[in-house]
């Protein structure tokens, strides 16, 4: 995401909302200043944690991320750095709705394809999970579940998460997730070649595609709770020319039948659910399996890794000033455990090198963690 | 104006030690910011356009000197643009100046 120019040919898929100038300004505006709340006012914050921190182990807490949140507060600089990180997150949805808002007519007549090679399946009667209806993630207005019968939501969502992610996350594809889950199955499973693929919480099918990417001949489904994201992810994934199966439905139980699918895969779903819902899904992903099948849980970096007391404080923080309703519960949980108990085999916990090419990546994997967007939480199980 | 879709996110929990009108200045001057920012870019452009299409040499902006009647006309904006942003602060001194006054007894004093 650099430069001035950008048309809707030049990109990689043509249905992603396209700013004027003027858009695009302010949403390179909306990037740096998220990089300067990040990069220049943060460390600030983290030096004084530093210095309090000590005091705080030295009493002995049972809460010192607590203790530290309290102590902080009394610095106005870091209420001011905490009101500015969520301002920032409000620009950027504001910036993105403008756009997409303005070419609304255009993007709906772009989502009406021809001849679709995948399918698109709503159910109108669809009550999404509180975890989704209590807060609206990530801040953005509406929530993922926000249905006014058009595209709109899921462009917003498009082009509002490629900002979001600073254009490291594969830039205007956002698919490095996707492909990262891709080169894990790879490299536990080299000379796999599943039927058929789920991806679970799919979003607006930025994950998904790279599934219908690394195979061609598989047939690719992709559920989530949003109706207007699903039927974004649709003409997204026609666009881009991947055959790929939406359906809207909670990942915690699917309405398809037992051992239906190779490969089960979730790409960041369980940090925006709830504790109950995480077990529920990895449950559903290890009833969905056949014999033999793989699920594959991708995830931010586990707390307990980071071993710092702002870095912990730092997370809570966002869990709630943005909106993650289960960030704490999910980058805390014992997935070996979880996934034994949901019935895996050969589980494995560790971090996967991110991939721009599922298929071509190196296959990296192993317990230490090369950083975030260098590297991804991972869990997978056999069936 | 109205939206098609929805502009306010559902949940916003308050922030300890930040009033409610902290928050909205915080997003009125980041707003601003973002206007300014998109502004200059466009002028930019604009600038560059005009030097590529040879309307302005390279460098005509910055080495433009006003003559004596452009000046001033910019320097009466300059102080409109003073007396309207800082509005605010020189009614609080005077108010001060007012309480002062009160305060001992009124003596003269001039804001």
């Amino acid at each position: 995401m650099s430069g001035i120019a950008e048309s809707r040919a030049a990109l990689a898929h043509p249905m992603i909302a396209v700013p004027t100038h003027d858009e695009l300004v302010e949403q390179l505006f909306v990037r740096d200043l998220k990089l300067f709340v990040g990069q220049t006012l943060e460390p600030a914050q983290q030096k004084i944690a530093a210095q309090i921190a000590p005091a705080i182990a030295a009493s002995g807490s049972n809460s010192p991320v607590d203790d530290l949140r309290l102590r902080m507060q009394s610095f106005e600089s870091f209420t001011t750095w905490l009101s500015l990180k969520r301002e920032s997150q409000r620009q950027l949805w504001a910036a993105v709705e403008d756009c997409v808002e303005r070419q609304a007519d255009q993007l709906e007549a772009l989502a009406a394809v021809d001849a679709p090679k995948g399918t698109l399946t709503l159910d109108p009667d669809f009550v999404a999970p509180d975890y989704i209806t209590r807060g609206d993630i990530h801040l953005m207005p509406g929530g993922n579940a926000h249905d006014d019968g058009s595209v709109l939501q899921g462009a917003v969502m498009d082009r509002g998460g490629a900002v979001y992610m600073l254009g490291r996350n594969g830039g205007m594809l956002n698919d490095l997730r996707g492909h990262t889950a891709m080169a894990h199955l790879l490299t536990v499973a080299p000379d796999i070649n599943p039927g058929r693929i789920l991806d679970m919480g799919c979003g607006i099918g930025t994950s998904t595609v790279p599934a219908a990417a690394c195979f061609p001949e598989a047939e690719v489904h992709g559920i989530d709770v949003g109706a207007s994201m699903l039927r974004y992810a649709h003409a997204r994934a026609e666009h881009l020319g991947a055959a790929i199966h939406f359906s809207q439905q909670s990942a915690e139980r699917t309405t398809f039948p037992d051992a239906s699918f190779d490969v089960v895969y979730s790409c960041v779903v369980l940090h925006e659910t709830s504790p109950e819902a995480a077990i529920n899904i990895l449950a559903e992903s290890r009833r969905l399996l056949r014999p033999g099948g793989i699920a594959i849980h991708l995830e931010v970096p586990l707390l307990h890794t980071l071993g710092d007391i702002w870095q912990e404080l730092s997370s809570e923080l966002e869990a709630q000033f943005n909106n993650e309703p289960n960030w704490r519960g999910a980058l805390t949980a014992d997935y070996g455990q979880l996934m034994r108990a949901a019935g895996f085999t050969e589980i494995r916990t560790g971090y996967q090198a991110t991939a721009f090419n599922g298929r071509s990546a190196l296959r990296k994997f192993g317990d230490t963690s090369d950083g975030v967007f260098r590297s991804w939480f991972v869990t997978s199980g056999r069936a | 104006m109205k939206s098609r879709l929805p502009r306010t996110p559902n949940r916003l929990d308050p922030i300890p030690g930040r009033s409610s009108l902290d928050e909205q200045t915080l997003a009125m001057i980041v707003s601003l910011a973002s206007e300014v920012t998109v502004l200059r870019a466009r002028l930019d452009t604009c600038e560059r356009l005009l030097v590529a299409a040879r309307v302005l040499a390279p460098g005509a902006v910055d080495s433009f000197s006003p003559d004596a009647a452009a000046q001033a006309e910019r320097d009466g904006l300059r102080q409109h643009t003073l007396n309207k942003v800082f509005r605010p602060l020189r009614e609080a001194a005077l108010a001060d100046v007012a309480a002062a006054s009160h305060a001992t007894g009124g003596m003269e004093m001039q804001a």
